[in-house]
């Protein structure tokens, strides 16, 4: 699903962001990408979204080539990629049904289409009693989950998330990793790039540890392993 | 397709509504360009016409001695006729060109009767086909020979209206290229006004971007509604000129054709539907131009 090969960006000189990462993740796997501030957690993310290009490396996203992908096509590889984060991105004024169609009304879904996957994801979810919820009348767990509805709307093979639980007190993060878990099972790829270590020592998923822009650690049922 | 049109005119509306001072700014910058384009426009044409009335009237007055033998004024008169540029010829006698005078002046009986005998000369009047070739003719003339016993001075006695001519190319040339360069300034401003309301709007936008960059909303379906936005600007722009000149046409035309009586001044109703098309064409290009500007520089898709 994820293959990065030699993947090195330097943004200024002298001071790379990502080192020679090599990382493959396979097809329905739940990762978790774990690593202090500025070891290049969200250089990561972007460099998938192809938000931006590496300076080197070879990327692979859902079978295409991210790096010599045409700019036209772009829009084509992010509709494979939903993505979550910390601060959830809804726009204030629309309610959650809303912000869920807008991600489908902008791919040119069919109204049929929109009516009939909106509310079936926002009950997967756990927001069906709230579809005419503005975002400031949600509390932070049930924005996310909009949020997280709107990343899955469109059934994508991979979903990427952000400090998902980054603004959220530590119960409402359990349920919110729980959701991403449930969506995991699908058969969706997840990728969680967080620093929230209880979460991933209770979770007991791979995890992939980056520091200042190098793969750490790599292990299969792993936990947090930093002191901070 | 469908739905995305009104999609796309909603937002463009909508973002029209929340601008409408800068909206404002740049249909107005493009209506004044506009119309003083349309303006112009009228305005050459009027000139050209009226150029080409003063034109065809240009002639050669070639004014004999009044001793010069009728036989070498034939011989002259059949030389010039014989040549290709010339139109017509008419010998106009002592008496025909006294008779002209007092036909002129039957007005005014007091200056009538100053004139006592015949003071007036004789002489060839010569149109010719084109008046650029005024000036060969002219040269033509001075050439012939025994031109000496039939006109006294060469130079005071051939006349033509070729200075008259000379003077008013130039002034229509001036007149042109003041009037491309400032339509050019006037355009560059309209873009650069438009450019900077569609970056205003996408500013106010930018989350709802974002979010649609994420969920791979494609690139043109982004930029549409900015670029709508565009051209809604430069057509109300137009529209506002074209409603500007229809009203000027009818109410400045019937005045001018009152005071410049004897000059033919016409804009046909086919001219004028002609120019509502370039002006609204115009209108869209700079407001297609303006959006992309803003887009380029603005929307990294």
């Amino acid at each position: 699903m994820v293959k990065m090969t030699h993947v090195t960006k330097i943004y200024a000189q002298d001071k790379p962001a990502l080192k020679d990462v090599n990382v493959a993740i396979e097809k329905g796997e739940f990762v978790f990408l774990v690593g202090p501030s500025g070891s290049g957690k969200s250089t990561f993310i972007r460099l998938l979204l192809r938000e931006l290009l590496p300076t080197r490396g070879d990327i692979f996203v859902a079978g295409k080539d991210v790096v010599h992908l045409r700019s036209w096509k772009v829009p084509h590889l992010r509709r494979n990629i939903g993505c979550v984060f910390q601060d959830f991105k809804l726009l204030p004024n629309k309610t959650s049904y809303e912000n869920v169609a807008f991600a489908l009304e902008v791919i040119g879904r069919s109204r049929h289409v929109i009516e009939t996957q909106v509310p079936e994801v926002l009950r997967l979810v756990g927001l069906g009693d709230k579809f005419n919820s503005y975002p400031d009348e949600l509390s932070g767990g049930e924005q996310q989950r909009v949020s997280i509805a709107r990343a899955f709307v469109n059934r994508p093979p991979l979903l990427l998330a952000d400090e998902p639980t980054g603004n959220l007190d530590p119960g409402t993060s359990l349920g919110i990793m729980s959701l991403l878990n449930r969506i995991n099972r699908t058969g969706t790829t997840v990728l969680v790039a967080t620093h929230d270590r209880e979460m991933v020592d209770s979770m007991r998923k791979r995890v992939i540890a980056l520091e200042t822009g190098k793969v750490v650690r790599d292990q299969q049922r792993g936990v947090y392993g930093y002191e901070d | 397709m469908r739905i995305n049109l009104v999609y796309y005119s909603r937002e463009a509306l909508d973002s029209f509504r929340k601008n409408w001072v800068m909206s404002l700014a740049a249909i107005s910058t493009i209506a004044i360009s506009l119309f003083l384009l349309g303006v112009s426009t009228i305005g050459a044409s009027v000139v050209n016409d009226m150029m080409r009335s003063v034109e065809s009237k240009v002639k050669i007055d070639v004014f004999l001695k009044d001793t010069a033998p009728p036989a070498d004024i034939k011989v002259l008169q059949d030389a010039i006729i014989g040549w290709s540029e010339v139109r017509e010829l008419h010998y106009v006698s002592k008496q025909e060109a006294l008779d002209r005078l007092k036909e002129d002046l039957k007005d005014d009986p007091e200056m009538l009767k100053q004139i006592t005998g015949n003071p007036l000369p004789a002489s060839l009047e010569i149109w010719v086909k084109d008046p650029r070739h005024v000036s060969v003719v002219v040269t033509r003339i001075k050439k012939e020979q025994n031109l000496s016993t039939l006109v006294a001075d060469t130079d005071k006695d051939i006349k033509s209206g070729k200075d008259v001519l000379d003077k008013l190319i130039a002034i229509r040339q001036i007149m042109n290229a003041s009037i491309i360069v400032m339509l050019g300034l006037l355009g560059f401003a309209s873009l650069v006004l438009i450019a900077n309301t569609i970056r205003l709007a996408i500013f106010a936008r930018r989350k709802e971007i974002a979010i649609m960059r994420l969920v791979g909303a494609s690139n043109w379906f982004i930029r549409w509604p900015f670029m709508l936005e565009g051209i809604l600007q430069g057509l109300i722009g137009a529209a506002l000129a074209v409603t500007l000149l229809a009203v000027g046409r009818s109410v400045v035309f019937p005045q001018l054709k009152e005071v410049l009586r004897f000059l033919p001044i016409a804009f046909t109703q086919t001219a004028f539907i002609r120019l509502v098309a370039v002006l609204a064409a115009a209108g869209t290009i700079v407001g297609l131009a303006g959006s992309g500007v803003a887009l380029r520089r603005f929307l990294k898709v």
